[in-house]
């Protein structure tokens, strides 16, 4: 009787509307914040795209549609140099990194726990904790010494600065990949007379494909992106993209800079949706 | 009892497992000694947490054994990785690759053996019939329904003819309906290849049903070893008769004993022969636990039969109908009455008489 009584009490005395749950949508300003937030995100990339079309050599006064600023990148050498440079670069450091990231989230993963586990995850991730400016001078400084030692000023320097740089963001969905993926399927396969490297090759390996691909866009991406580091490290004659425009930004605006920019984004746009559709399937 | 009939297939020996070192070692297995012969049916039943599933996979080869030996088909293989030893496993989520389809899953094992495909091939089409699945080859596991899922598990872990098949509470993700057909279709797989199983579950019922043999565990350890008929009705200690099937025990009074019976005194004076255990030889006088298994006692009239009851309650089960009493001197006592004929159903509060059959009393240690 005692615990049909209670069970009945609360329902009796519920004439009070419900109480519903905190939504943040109900809270006034909402929706203007909301606005002023998304226009502050996108208006200067829609206004920067929209002047890449400019007639007129302004950033400020619309003459007219043209893809003359287009065209001027296209035909001016420095920046097919620079692109090339920053995609090589984009495509070998990341794919360093995600090697190196596959290799650690498996020895982070799958081995019995150790003592100072916590303490890798730590240095793996160090790109994401130290400020990127402390990391261009520490490079820089010793960088020098090496170059001094070894007189070599290749593109070896920037390689290694990018590839340490993308492996916390190739590092972070492999191994998230990894810790979701259930283990008895290893196990299977080793019941099923497959030895640790078939299982990997057979079963692992396959079903941590997205997460690699995952981790290998978003360190392209990183990569593609790193001015800070890169303008720290770099010798002469190494330009990216992003330093080589902000060089030129510092001299004249033209909507030349807008048109690289625009493709630049465009470019970003295409992996980070690739990004999203390998993630979202298998996933 | 088939070990004697057919050469030995699993023999584990003063078996132990540890897990973790110092302060934080748990022990998961202690001596577990069990000879499995080949072609048996073996369950391995006891409640969560009893090692069971342990001992599953250190037979498996997920777990290597901290002491004791285990041997396969005469090998000792204790050390050796799961690629190493001739036994598959049911999984109990079936552990299906889910990048593969139905038909490379159950090829897997002889691809990892280096068969030829052609003799890969061949295998898998017969496993696919064997398990009624041949419509569903192409399909990915996650394209197919748990039931079917189950099969081609099966299916997977049959392939490269094992001479052991490790179960690991394979019905347990089933519902009742299906968990039923299942049951009759492993007994049927069993029987057409011949390889021993060891399933490991939790349901007292699947256990009887299924098994040649049993091994009842509690902490780590097996508490009796036997036939589903042995493991019912003579059980060895409480624990064994608790957990099989519905119970009631009894304080009694050893009148006197010889090698395998007693003559005990129950409440209320009347004498009635018990069954004694191996190993347990009370004196006269000795107050011991006896068991009895509810549809072994009868309503009769009070003041008749060897012990006097107040009903409490009926309660309806369909074919049966459980009759809760209370002895005199106030022991708890459930009766089951087969719904047979248009018994009259006890009143609540009536007092009765209790007949027992003539085996019905098993002595138990504590």
């Amino acid at each position: 009787m005692a615990e049909a009584s209670a069970r009945y009490a609360p329902a009796a005395e519920k004439p009070r509307p419900r109480v519903r749950n905190f939504d943040v949508r109900r809270l006034p300003g909402f929706g203007a914040v909301a606005i002023f937030t998304f226009v502050m995100l996108y208006a200067p990339i829609l206004i920067l795209v929209v002047f890449s079309f400019n007639a007129a050599p302004s950033q400020a006064t619309w003459g007219g549609f043209s893809l003359q600023w287009y065209e001027a990148a296209f035909n001016n050498r420095q920046v097919r140099e620079v692109s090339i440079r920053s995609l090589w670069l984009a495509l070998v450091a990341s794919g360093i990194a995600t090697t190196v990231a596959t290799l650690a989230a498996l020895g982070t993963t799958r081995v019995r726990r150790f003592p100072g586990q916590t303490m890798i995850y730590a240095l793996i991730n160090q790109p994401l904790m130290v400020p990127e400016i402390v990391t261009g001078v520490a490079l820089l400084i010793f960088f020098a010494a090496i170059k001094v030692q070894t007189g070599y000023t290749g593109m070896g320097y920037l390689v290694a600065a990018h590839t340490a740089f993308c492996i916390p963001f190739a590092y972070l969905p492999i191994r998230a990949r990894l810790e979701t993926m259930d283990i008895t399927l290893e196990r299977a396969a080793a019941d099923l007379y497959a030895s640790p490297f078939q299982a990997f090759r057979h079963v692992t390996l396959p079903l941590l494909v997205p997460g690699i691909m995952a981790g290998f866009m978003l360190g392209f991406v990183i990569s593609l992106d790193a001015v800070v580091i890169t303008e720290f490290v770099k010798s002469a004659g190494q330009d990216t993209l992003p330093t080589y425009m902000l060089g030129q930004l510092r001299r004249n605006i033209t909507p030349e800079m807008n048109a690289i920019a625009t493709l630049f984004l465009a470019l970003s746009l295409c992996i980070v949706t690739a990004f999203f559709l390998l993630t979202r399937k298998r996933g | 009892m088939k070990d004697t009939r057919n050469p030995p297939e699993i023999e584990i020996a003063r078996l132990g497992k540890v897990f973790g070192t110092g302060a934080a070692a748990f022990r998961a297995l202690s001596d577990i000694d069990l000879t499995i012969a080949q072609g048996e049916f073996f369950t391995l039943l006891g409640p969560s947490g009893c090692g069971k599933t342990t001992l599953l996979r250190v037979i498996a080869g997920f777990e290597q054994p901290s002491d004791g030996s285990l041997r396969i088909n005469g090998q000792e293989v204790a050390g050796k990785g799961p690629n190493a030893r001739p036994v598959n496993t049911v999984f109990q989520n079936y552990a299906l690759f889910p990048h593969m389809s139905v038909a490379q899953n159950i090829g897997f094992g002889l691809k990892m053996l280096g068969r030829a495909k052609s003799e890969i091939d061949a295998t898998v089409d017969e496993m696919l019939a064997l398990v009624q699945m041949a419509h569903l080859a192409d399909r990915k596991p996650a394209e197919i329904s748990g039931g079917q899922q189950q099969r081609v598990a099966l299916a997977r872990a049959l392939a490269p003819r094992p001479r052991v098949l490790l179960l690991d509470e394979p019905l347990s993700a089933l519902d009742l309906k299906l968990r039923k057909g299942m049951q009759s279709e492993l007994k049927r797989l069993q029987g057409e290849t011949g390889i021993t199983f060891v399933f490991v579950t939790h349901d007292q019922e699947e256990a009887l049903t299924m098994s040649d043999r049993i091994a009842v565990m509690s902490d780590g350890r097996i508490l009796q070893t036997g036939t589903p008929h042995e493991i019912y009705h003579a059980p060895r200690e409480r624990f064994v008769a608790d957990f099989i099937g519905d119970t009631n025990f009894l304080q009694v009074e050893v009148a006197e004993a010889d090698g395998t019976a007693a003559q005990v005194t129950l409440p209320g004076g009347a004498r009635h022969l018990a069954r004694l255990p191996a190993g347990l030889r009370p004196g006269a006088g000795a107050r011991v636990t006896v068991v009895i298994r509810p549809e072994q006692a009868q309503l009769v009239a009070p003041g008749q039969g060897v012990l006097a009851a107040t009903v409490e309650r009926s309660v309806f089960f369909g074919t049966d109908t459980h009759v809760h009493l209370v002895l005199d001197g106030g022991t708890p006592f459930v009766l089951r009455r087969q719904n047979s004929g248009a018994l009259p159903e006890p009143a609540p509060g009536s007092t009765v008489g209790l007949t027992l059959a003539e085996g019905a009393l098993q002595v138990v240690g504590d």
